[in-house]
C-alpha cells in the first residue's frame, strides 16, 4: 500500500508523531543532508534550487549528532548494529551487479560517499579484488573514529589501500579524465536523508568510470516503510535511535529508475528489496524494493 | 539418539596443557618487545583433530586459502604420526567413532583419501541393553525404516566408523602437507598470551599476541583455541566453562576377541551394556580386534588397571555377562578374577550371540583411564577468539559424539570465516564470529544434555525409573521410524 499524495499522507502521519520526532531529525548512518524537507519535495529533480556545488551543504546539526555517535560506531551491540548486520548484503548486491556486467578494471577502485565510521569502506578495502577505497564524510569526529579503527588492521594500513577524506561530495575534485574516475561509487543509507536527491545524485555521476557502477541503498516512501522504520524500529522496538528517519525524504525505486532513465549514458537499473527480521537478520525480499529497504544499482555505459 | 561409544575425551589424555608454562588470565598490554610480532590471520593453538580439520578446511577452499595461518602444538606432531605399514595386530587405545557426517566433511576438505583405510572399521549395527533388566534395543539401518515400506537400497548401511585418533590426525596432517601454506610450530609451547600494543602506526590492542617457547611472537587476527578441555586460550579470553565431574573414569583397552564378530567381517556390531556404575562398551576394530570403553567408579577403574592381563580379560567378559551384583563382588577380590568368573559364568545363562564374542587377550600397555566430565563454555567466541572441540565442550563418551562435535565445530567455523572473507569482514571481529557461535552452541548443548541425561537415567539401580527406562527402550526399539530419527540425529545429519 502506498500513499497517493505524500503531502497529505505526511500531514496525517504527523498527527501521530511525538514532538520529538517532528523535530529536525538526525540521521544515524550518514551525514549528507541538504536542507529541511517538506513533504511535497520528496524527489526533486530540478537543478535550479539553491544548489551551489562549491559550498558545503552539510547541516551542522548532523555534524554534532555524529560527533556524539562516533564513539559507539564500532560497538557490535551499539546503535549501529543494524548497519553492521546489513553490510554483508551490500557486498552480495554489488557482486550481483558486477557479475552481470563487470567493469574493465582488473582490480577495483571504490568511492564510498557518506562513509561514517567506515563499516563499508573497511570491508570493501579488505576484498582481494579491491585496488583501493576512497571514503568521504564531512563529519570530523566520525572520521577520527574511522581512522582509529583502520589502525587495527594491517591490511587496511597498507599505503593507498583505504583513504579517508573529510569532505563533502561537492568539494571532492571531479576526475579530469574518465580513467581517473571510480569503478564503483557507493552511497549507502544516504539518499533517504537528502533533501533534493536529483541535484545530489548529479554530483556523483561524474565520479563513476564508464563501465563502472553506482550502487546505493535506501528506503521506499510507503505506508509500510513508515510503519516499520518510524514506528516499529524507532518507537516500539527501539532498534534504531529515535528521530533517525524522516519519512518524507524517502525515495521510491521507480522514482530513481525513471530519473536514471533520463540521464544520458546510464544503463538499466537493478534493484533488490531487503528486510530486517528480528531473530533472523537482514533477508532479501523479492519485490521488497516497492515498499521497504532496497538496494539500487545502475551502470554507466558510456 | 543411538548410544554409541568412543574414547570420548581424547584431549584430556593429551599432555598439551602440561606444555603451557604461563598464562596471564588478565588481558594487559604486552611490554614492548624488541621484535614486532609476525602478523597472522588465523593462529590455531592445538593440533588435535578439531584444530587440524579447521586448518585443512581453510586451506582446501579457494576463498580462504589465501589466509596466513599458523599451528602451534606442544607435541611433535610428525613423530607421533601413524606409520603407513603399522601392524594390523596392534591398535592405539585412543579410538573414536566417526559419524557419517564427520566422514563427509573429511571427504569435502580432501582429507579422507589420506586415511589409512585398513585401520578404519565401519560398523553396521549396535546392540544396547540394560544391565539391570536386560531390555535391549538394536540399531541398524534395516530395522530403522519407515513403516510398511522396504529399506531404501541406496541408503548406506554404515552406522559409524571406528578409527584411531592418530589415524584421523595423520590423515589431516597429510592433507595439510599436500595443501601447503600452514606455518607449523610443533614441539613448541605457548609461553604467554597478551594483547598487543597501540602505537602510532598500528593499534594491536585487540589482537592476541602469543609468545612462543622458541622466542617468536605472533599476532593473531583470529586466535583459535583447539587446545583441549583446559584450554589456555579460553582462559585468556576470560570465557567461563561450566559443568561437573561425573565421578567416573573411562577405562580403555585394545582387545583381541575370539573371532571377527557374530556378523562376520562385513557386518560388524558395536555393543554397549548399561551398568549402574556406567556403560561398558566394546566397539569393533579390523580383524579380531575391538576397543573397550568402560565407564566406572575411580576405585573400580584403579582396580581394573592393576589386574593381571588374564584377570582383566575375565573382568571384561564378565562385564557383558554377569549381573551387577556379581560384578560388585568381583571388584572386591585382590586377584583370581579369571577363575571366579569362569565358575560364575557356568551358572549365568546368556544368549551368546546377543553379546560380544569372548575376549581372549588384551594388548600390552593399552589399559588406561581418564576422568569423565561434562563441561560447556559460556560462549565459543570473544573478540578475536574462537573455541573449537574440547576447548568449547566436553561430553560423556557414551554416545561417541565428542570428536564429532569438534569436527562439526571446525566445519562451521570454516563456513563462518569463509563468509566473512567474502564480505570483507574482519574475521576476528565478534560480529563476523556471531554466526559460528549461534550455529554450534545450541546444537552442542542439546547433545551434551541428551548424553548427560542418558548417563543419569542408567545409573539408577532399582525403582520405578528402571521400569520406565526399559519401557521406553522397548517402545523405541519397536518403532522403526522413531529409531531412524534417532539414528540420523546421531549420524550427524539430515
Amino acid at each position: 500500500m502506498k500513499p497517493q499524495n505524500p503531502a497529505r499522507a505526511l500531514r496525517s502521519i504527523r498527527g501521530y508523531l511525538s514532538p520529538n520526532l517532528q523535530r529536525h531529525s538526525l540521521s544515524r548512518s550518514t551525514s549528507l543532508r541538504l536542507a529541511p524537507a517538506t513533504a511535497s519535495q520528496a524527489f526533486s529533480s530540478t537543478t535550479s534550487r539553491h544548489h551551489n556545488p562549491t559550498n558545503s551543504t552539510v547541516d551542522p546539526t548532523e555534524v554534532s549528532h555524529f560527533n556524539a555517535l562516533a564513539s559507539s560506531w564500532w560497538d557490535p551491540h551499539g546503535p549501529s548494529r543494524l548497519l553492521h548486520l546489513m553490510n554483508p548484503l551490500r557486498h552480495g548486491f554489488i557482486t550481483q551487479c558486477l557479475s552481470s556486467s563487470p567493469p574493465a578494471s582488473h582490480k577495483l577502485r571504490f568511492l564510498d560517499v557518506g562513509c561514517g565510521g567506515g563499516i563499508f569502506a573497511e570491508s570493501a578495502a579488505r576484498l582481494p579484488s579491491t585496488l583501493s577505497v576512497t571514503a568521504i564524510d564531512p563529519t570530523p569526529e566520525v572520521l577520527k573514529i574511522a581512522e582509529g579503527h583502520k589502525k587495527r588492521d594491517p591490511i587496511l594500513a597498507a599505503p593507498g589501500k583505504l583513504t579517508y577524506l573529510n569532505t563533502s561530495i561537492e568539494q571532492l575534485p571531479r576526475p579530469k579524465t574518465p580513467t581517473e574516475a571510480y569503478d564503483v561509487v557507493t552511497l549507502f543509507e544516504v539518499l533517504e536523508h537528502v533533501h533534493a536527491p536529483g541535484p545530489f545524485l548529479e554530483q556523483l555521476l561524474p565520479h563513476v568510470k564508464p563501465g563502472g557502477w553506482l550502487i546505493m541503498s535506501t528506503i521506499s516512501r510507503t505506508w509500510t516503510s513508515w510503519f516499520i522504520t518510524n514506528v516499529m524500529a524507532e518507537d516500539v522496538l527501539g532498534m534504531v535511535p529515535k528521530g533517525t528517519h524522516e519519512w518524507s525524504k524517502y525515495v521510491n525505486e521507480e522514482e530513481l529508475r525513471s530519473w536514471f532513465a533520463k540521464q544520458p549514458g546510464w544503463g538499466s537499473a537493478k534493484s533488490l528489496g531487503t528486510m530486517y527480521i528480528p531473530g533472523l537478520g537482514w533477508k532479501e525480499v523479492s519485490g521488497g524494493e516497492q515498499w521497504g529497504n532496497y538496494f539500487f544499482g545502475v551502470r554507466r555505459d558510456a | 539418539m543411538p548410544p554409541r561409544l568412543s574414547l570420548g575425551a581424547p584431549r584430556t589424555l593429551s599432555s598439551l596443557s602440561a606444555n603451557w608454562v604461563r598464562i596471564r588470565p588478565h588481558r594487559r598490554f604486552a611490554s614492548s618487545s624488541a621484535d614486532a610480532p609476525e602478523v597472522y590471520d588465523v593462529v590455531c593453538v592445538g593440533g588435535g583433530p578439531a584444530g587440524l580439520s579447521l586448518l585443512a578446511g581453510l586451506k582446501a577452499s579457494p576463498i580462504t586459502s589465501g589466509l596466513k595461518v599458523a599451528l602451534i602444538e606442544g607435541q611433535d606432531l610428525h613423530k607421533n604420526r601413524l606409520q603407513k605399514d603399522a601392524s594390523l595386530e596392534s591398535f592405539s587405545n585412543r579410538c573414536s567413532s566417526l559419524t557419517p557426517a564427520s566422514v563427509r566433511n573429511l571427504q569435502e576438505i580432501g582429507a579422507w583419501p589420506h586415511v589409512n583405510t585398513p585401520r578404519v572399521q565401519p560398523y553396521q549395527e549396535m546392540q544396547v541393553w540394560d544391565g539391570v533388566t536386560d531390555v535391549r534395543i538394536s540399531f541398524d539401518w534395516n530395522t530403522a525404516k519407515p513403516l510398511l515400506s522396504p529399506r531404501n537400497p541406496s541408503q548406506p548401511t554404515t552406522v559409524a566408523y571406528m578409527i584411531e585418533n592418530v589415524n584421523t590426525t595423520s590423515m589431516l596432517l597429510s592433507r595439510l602437507e599436500e595443501l601447503g601454506g600452514v606455518d607449523f610450530y610443533t614441539s613448541t609451547k605457548v609461553n604467554s598470551i597478551d594483547l598487543g600494543a597501540d602505537t602510532e602506526k598500528m593499534d594491536f590492542s585487540s589482537w592476541p599476541t602469543l609468545t612462543l617457547s622458541n622466542g617468536k611472537t605472533l599476532a593473531a587476527r583470529l586466535l583459535v583455541g583447539a587446545d583441549g578441555a583446559n584450554s589456555p586460550v579460553r582462559t585468556f579470553a576470560g570465557i567461563e566453562s561450566r559443568g561437573f565431574d561425573y565421578g567416573r573414569h573411562g577405562v580403555v583397552a585394545s582387545l583381541k576377541i575370539e573371532g571377527q564378530g557374530w556378523g562376520g567381517p562385513d557386518h560388524k556390531i558395536a555393543y554397549q551394556r548399561f551398568l549402574p556404575t556406567g556403560p561398558i562398551a566394546m566397539l569393533p576394530l579390523p580383524g579380531n580386534l575391538s576397543t573397550l570403553v568402560w565407564s566406572t567408579t575411580p576405585e573400580r577403574a584403579a582396580k581394573l588397571k592393576a589386574l593381571s592381563p588374564d584377570d582383566f580379560v575375565a573382568m571384561v567378559n564378565a562385564g557383558f555377562r554377569l549381573s551387577p551384583t556379581d560384578l560388585e563382588y568381583l571388584h572386591t577380590l585382590p586377584s583370581g578374577q579369571a577363575d571366579e568368573v569362569a565358575w560364575r559364568e557356568k551358572h549365568t545363562p546368556v544368549d551368546n550371540r546377543a553379546i560380544p564374542m569372548r575376549v581372549t587377550s588384551v594388548q600390552a600397555g593399552t589399559v588406561a583411564s581418564f576422568p569423565l566430565r561434562m563441561r560447556h563454555a559460556d560462549t565459543y567466541t570473544g573478540e578475536r577468539v574462537a573455541l573449537v572441540g574440547d576447548a568449547a565442550h566436553t561430553i560423556h563418551p557414551l554416545a561417541g559424539q565428542g570428536l564429532n562435535q569438534g569436527q562439526g565445530d571446525a566445519a562451521a567455523l570454516v563456513r563462518t570465516i569463509s563468509y566473512a572473507v567474502q564480505t570483507g569482514q574482519d574475521i576476528g571481529s565478534t560480529l563476523a564470529l556471531e554466526s559460528y557461535n549461534s550455529e554450534r552452541y545450541a546444537e552442542n548443548n542439546a547433545m551434551l544434555g541428551v548424553c548427560d541425561k542418558l548417563q543419569r537415567l542408567y545409573s539408577v539401580e532399582s525403582g520405578p525409573l528402571v521400569a520406565l527406562r526399559s519401557l521406553g527402550l522397548r517402545a523405541v526399539d519397536a518403532m522403526g521410524p522413531l529409531k531412524g530419527f534417532f539414528m540420523s540425529k546421531a549420524a550427524g545429519g539430515t
